[in-house]
C-alpha cells in the first residue's frame, strides 16, 4: 500500500473520533483512500473532504476515509490511480465529467471510461455565459449578432484551458449559432471573473456556482444557463435552451471506482453516500455554500456518463478543440 | 463602520475565539516553517473541521494560521537557507547570510518584527480601504498584469549579483523551466517529452525546495566530511534588539508595506512577487546596494515586511468582490461560504459584525504573533543551531522529502527535488546566482498567458498593450528599473575613480 501523505494522515487522524476501528470482518475493515485529482483547496477538494467525515459516519462505526490529493495534467494523473487501482473498494476517487470524458476521447489516456465503475454522482453545476452588467449584449441573441457581424470578432472569456468542458460548450453553441466566437482561456476562475468584472472581456463563460454571488449583487448579468431547466438557485436566468440553442453542458463531481469491485461493496458506498447527502448537517452547509447537489445512483451515474462521452465523441469529430 | 467594529470587538476578544486564533497561529507558524506544506494545504485540511464550529472560531483559526505560516516560512529560510514558503524566497538572500555571521537571534527578530508591522498595516488597510480598493484591483486586465509580471521581471536587475552574465544566464534558465508543459491556449505540449507529469509543468513549490533546500544539504555534508563538525558559528546569543532600531527600520517598513499591500490587492500576483518587489525596491533606495545579498538586515526586513502585508490586502478582492487575490485567499473564501458567508458587498451590509471581526482577527494575530514567535518560536526553533550540522543535514533533508511529497503525493515529484537539488549545486558551486532562477520561472509563465489574452482580446493589435494608463506607467516603471543600475554605472564613471576593491567589506 502506498503511505498516506501526511495531509491525508493528519486529516484521517483529526477525523477520528473515539476509539480506534474495532476489527471487523466485513468491509470496510482498514481506511479507504479517496483520491481527489486536483490540489488541496479546489472546489472537488473541498466537496471530497466535505462527504468523506459523513461518508464514515454512515459506512459504520470505525470507516476511515483519507483524502489523498493527486493533481495534475488536468486530473490525469489522479483518474489514471483511480483506473489503475485495486479494485477492493478501498481506493475510490472522485470524477469529473465532463472533462475525464474529454480526455478520453481525444485518445491520450491510460484508461477508458469502462475502467471505472460508477458510485453515485454529488454535484452537477451547469455552465453559464456572462456579460458585465453595463454590456451592449443582454441576451444570446445580441452575441449572435454581434458576432455574425464581424467573425470572431467577439471574444469570450473562459476559466478553463483549451479542451475544458466550457470550451467545449462554446464549440457547441458557435456551431448551433452558425457563427465564430474567440475563445481567450485564462485558465482559471479568479482570473477570467476579475476580466468580466473589470469589463476587459465582453462576455465570459464559467459554471452557475461561481457567478452566483456576483450576479446576484448585479455586477455582471447570466444570459444563458447551460442546464436543461433554470436553476433554483438562480431563477431569473434563461437557459439556453429557451434562446433557440440547445447546450446542455456543466461540471459534475462524483465518485467512482476501479471496475471489478464487488457489487455488495458498490451498494454499500452508494447507499452511504445517498445517505451522507440527506444528512441535515451536510445538508445545511451545502445549502449555505451553495453547492448545486445532484444525487444520481449508480445506474443512473453511468448512463449520465455514457451520454458525456457520445455527445464528446460527435464534437470531437466536428471540432476537434486541440 | 465604526458601529460593527465595536459590535464585533467582544465577539473577537471571547475567551474561545482567542483560543481559537492560538491554535491557528501555532498551527500556521509549523506549516509555515515545514519546507513544502504551505498554509494553503494547512487551511485546505482545517476547513472541513469548521463545519459545525462558530464562525467566529472558525474564522480565528484561519487568520491565525495565514498570519503565523508567513512568518513561519521564514524561520529556516533564515537558519537553514530553506525557505519555508515561496515568499520567504527573498528573504533567504541576507538572512542565511546573517545566521553565517552568527546573526541568526537578531535575523529572526528583524523578520519577526517586520512581518508583524507588515501584516498590521495590511490589516488596517483592509478594515480600512475595502470597498474603495476594490475598483482599483478591477482597472487590472491582462494588459496590466503584463506589465506587472514585466516590472517584477525588471527588478532582476538588482539580484543578479556580481556577474552580469551569470546572473542573466541563470535568469534564462527560470524562463526556460518555466515554458515547460502544456499551453493552455491551443493544448502543445512543451519540452514534456509525452511524461504525463510534465503536462502541468514543473510544480513551482518542488522546484524551489529543490533549488535552495538541497544545495546547502550537500554543502554541509561536504564540509563536514572534509573538516568535520563544526559549530562555530551557529551560536545564539542575544545580538541588538530591531525595536530598538525603529528608526533605521522604519522607512523601509514603509516602503515595502505599502509594495505588500499593492501586490496583495491585485488578484494573482501572491506573496512571493511582494518580497522581491520590496526586496528591490530596499536594494535600489540603499546607500550601499552592494552590502545587499551579504548579510544586511534591511535585506530580511524588507522581505518579510513586503510578504507580511500581502497577507490581509489579498483578503480585499476576496471578501469585497469574491475574488481571491491569492492561493490561500481562494482557500479562505471557500471556508466563508460553507459558513454561509457569501462573499461581495453585501457580505458588510449582512454580517458586518462577523466580517469586521474577521477583519479585528487579521489585526489581532498579527500582534499575538509578535508574542507566540518572538517568545516561543524563535527561542525554540533557535535551537535548531545547537545541532551539530552532520545531524541538520539529514533533518533538513527528511523534512523536505516529506513535505515536497506531500505537495501532489508525486514520487515523480522526489526525483525532480533531487534532480534539481544536484542542478543548483553544482550551480552554487559555480557562482549562478539562484533567485533570478525563482523570478523566471514564476514571472515567465505569467507573462506569456497575459500577452497572449491581451492580444486575443486586443485582435492581435501590438499598440493596445500600451493604451491605458495603468499599462504605460509600469512599462515607464520597468524600463526606469532597468536602465536604473546603467545609469548609475554611468554617473559614477564621470567622478574620481574608485579603486577596485577599496571600498568593499
Amino acid at each position: 500500500m502506498k503511505p498516506l501523505s501526511i495531509v491525508a494522515a493528519l486529516g484521517t487522524a483529526l477525523l477520528l473520533t473515539a476509539a480506534g476501528a474495532p476489527a471487523r470482518a466485513d468491509y470496510p475493515d482498514k481506511p479507504i483512500e479517496m483520491i481527489v485529482a486536483f490540489a488541496p483547496g479546489g472546489g472537488t477538494d473541498v466537496a471530497a473532504r466535505s462527504i468523506a467525515r459523513y461518508m464514515e459516519k454512515y459506512l459504520g462505526p470505525g470507516a476511515r476515509i483519507g483524502v489523498v490529493n493527486k493533481p495534475g495534467a488536468g486530473g490525469e494523473i489522479g483518474w489514471t490511480s483511480v483506473a489503475q487501482g485495486k479494485a477492493d473498494g478501498y481506493t475510490i476517487g472522485f470524477i469529473n465529467a465532463p472533462a475525464i470524458n474529454a480526455l478520453v476521447v481525444e485518445g491520450k489516456t491510460k484508461f477508458k471510461m469502462s475502467d471505472f465503475q460508477p458510485v453515485a454522482n454529488l454535484v452537477y453545476d451547469p455552465g453559464v455565459l456572462v456579460v458585465p452588467k453595463n454590456s451592449p449584449y443582454s441576451s444570446l441573441k445580441d452575441l449572435v449578432d454581434a458576432a455574425k457581424k464581424a467573425s470572431g470578432a467577439v471574444v469570450i472569456g473562459t476559466s478553463g484551458a483549451s479542451g475544458s468542458s466550457e470550451h467545449i460548450a462554446l464549440l457547441n453553441f458557435q456551431r448551433l449559432a452558425d457563427t465564430k466566437f474567440t475563445p481567450a482561456f485564462f485558465g482559471g476562475t479568479a482570473p477570467v471573473r476579475q476580466a468580466v468584472l473589470g469589463g476587459h472581456v465582453p462576455a465570459a463563460t464559467m459554471n452557475l456556482s461561481e457567478a452566483l454571488q456576483i450576479a446576484r449583487e448585479g455586477t455582471i448579468k447570466v444570459i444563458g444557463v447551460m442546464s436543461a431547466e433554470r436553476s433554483s438557485y438562480l431563477p431569473d436566468a434563461p437557459t439556453f435552451r429557451e434562446g433557440g440553442y440547445d447546450v446542455v453542458v456543466g461540471a459534475s463531481r462524483g465518485i467512482a471506482a476501479p471496475k471489478g469491485i464487488p457489487a455488495d461493496v458498490i451498494a454499500k458506498l452508494e447507499k452511504a453516500i445517498d445517505q451522507a447527502l440527506k444528512d441535515p448537517e451536510y445538508l445545511d452547509a451545502a445549502k449555505k455554500a451553495e453547492i448545486p447537489l445532484q444525487y444520481l445512483a449508480s445506474s443512473d451515474f453511468k448512463t449520465f456518463l455514457d451520454r458525456a462521452s457520445t455527445d464528446l465523441q460527435a464534437t470531437w469529430k466536428a471540432t476537434p478543440w486541440k | 463602520m465604526i458601529d460593527a467594529l465595536l459590535h464585533a470587538l467582544p465577539l473577537v476578544f471571547a475567551p474561545m475565539n482567542i483560543l481559537a486564533m492560538f491554535i491557528g497561529l501555532i498551527a500556521g507558524l509549523i506549516v509555515g516553517c515545514l519546507p513544502g506544506l504551505t498554509v494553503v494545504t494547512g487551511l485546505a485540511v482545517l476547513i472541513p473541521l469548521t463545519f459545525g464550529l462558530d464562525p467566529m472560531f472558525a474564522l480565528g483559526m484561519m487568520a491565525g494560521m495565514y498570519n503565523g505560516g508567513s512568518y513561519g516560512g521564514a524561520i529556516p529560510a533564515i537558519l537553514m537557507r530553506v525557505p519555508g514558503t515561496p515568499a520567504s524566497v527573498a528573504t533567504v538572500l541576507d538572512g542565511y547570510k546573517m545566521t553565517q555571521k552568527g546573526q541568526a537571534a537578531y535575523a529572526l527578530q528583524v523578520a519577526l518584527l517586520s512581518g508583524v508591522i507588515g501584516s498590521v498595516l495590511s490589516s488596517i488597510s483592509l478594515i480600512l480601504l475595502s470597498p474603495p480598493l476594490v475598483s482599483f484591483s478591477l482597472m487590472f486586465g491582462p494588459i496590466e498584469y503584463f506589465w506587472l509580471g514585466i516590472l517584477g521581471l525588471a527588478t532582476v536587475s538588482s539580484l543578479l549579483g556580481d556577474d552580469l552574465p551569470k546572473g542573466l544566464i541563470a535568469c534564462g534558465i527560470g524562463l526556460l523551466i518555466g515554458a515547460v508543459g502544456q499551453d493552455i491556449s491551443n493544448g502543445t505540449e512543451r519540452f514534456t517529452f509525452g511524461q504525463l507529469d510534465l503536462l502541468d509543468g514543473f510544480s513551482a513549490i518542488v522546484l524551489l525546495t529543490g533549488l535552495f533546500a538541497v544545495p546547502p544539504v550537500l554543502q554541509i555534508i561536504e564540509e563536514a566530511v572534509k573538516t568535520g563538525m563544526s559549530g562555530d558559528k551557529l551560536k545564539l546569543h542575544r545580538q541588538g534588539s530591531a525595536l530598538s532600531q525603529w528608526r533605521f527600520f522604519t522607512p523601509v517598513w514603509i516602503r515595502s508595506s505599502i509594495i505588500g499591500i499593492i501586490i496583495g490587492i491585485l488578484p494573482g500576483a501572491g506573496g512571493s512577487m511582494s518580497s522581491f518587489l520590496a526586496y528591490n525596491e530596499a536594494k535600489r533606495v540603499a546607500r550601499h546596494p552592494e552590502t545587499f545579498g551579504h548579510g544586511n538586515p534591511e535585506g530580511v526586513a524588507a522581505s518579510e515586511c513586503g510578504n507580511g502585508a500581502d497577507n490581509a490586502a489579498s483578503l480585499i478582492p476576496a471578501l469585497a468582490l469574491g475574488i481571491p487575490g491569492s492561493g490561500v485567499a481562494a482557500v479562505i473564501l471557500g471556508g466563508l461560504l460553507v459558513h454561509g458567508l457569501r462573499p461581495g458587498p453585501q457580505l458588510f451590509r449582512e454580517h458586518p459584525d462577523i466580517v469586521y471581526g474577521f477583519m479585528l482577527q487579521f489585526l489581532v494575530t498579527s500582534f499575538l504573533l509578535a508574542i507566540v514567535g518572538g517568545l516561543a518560536a524563535t527561542r525554540i526553533f533557535g535551537q535548531v543551531l545547537r545541532l551539530p550540522r552532520i545531524v541538520l543535514a539529514p533533518v533538513i533533508l527528511l523534512f523536505v522529502t516529506v513535505g515536497v511529497y506531500s505537495v501532489n503525493n508525486s514520487l515523480f515529484d522526489l526525483w525532480v527535488l533531487l534532480g534539481v537539488g544536484l542542478i543548483g549545486y553544482v550551480l552554487e558551486r559555480l557562482d549562478y546566482p539562484s533567485a533570478p532562477i525563482v523570478l523566471g520561472l514564476l514571472l515567465g509563465p505569467m507573462i506569456e498567458s497575459q500577452l497572449r489574452l491581451a492580444l486575443t482580446i486586443s485582435g492581435g493589435k501590438t499598440t493596445a498593450l500600451l493604451s491605458t494608463p495603468i499599462a504605460v506607467t509600469l512599462a515607464l516603471l520597468s524600463a526606469a528599473i532597468l536602465l536604473a543600475p546603467a545609469w548609475r554605472m554611468w554617473r559614477e564613471r564621470g567622478k574620481t575613480p574608485v579603486i577596485e576593491g577599496a571600498e568593499s567589506r
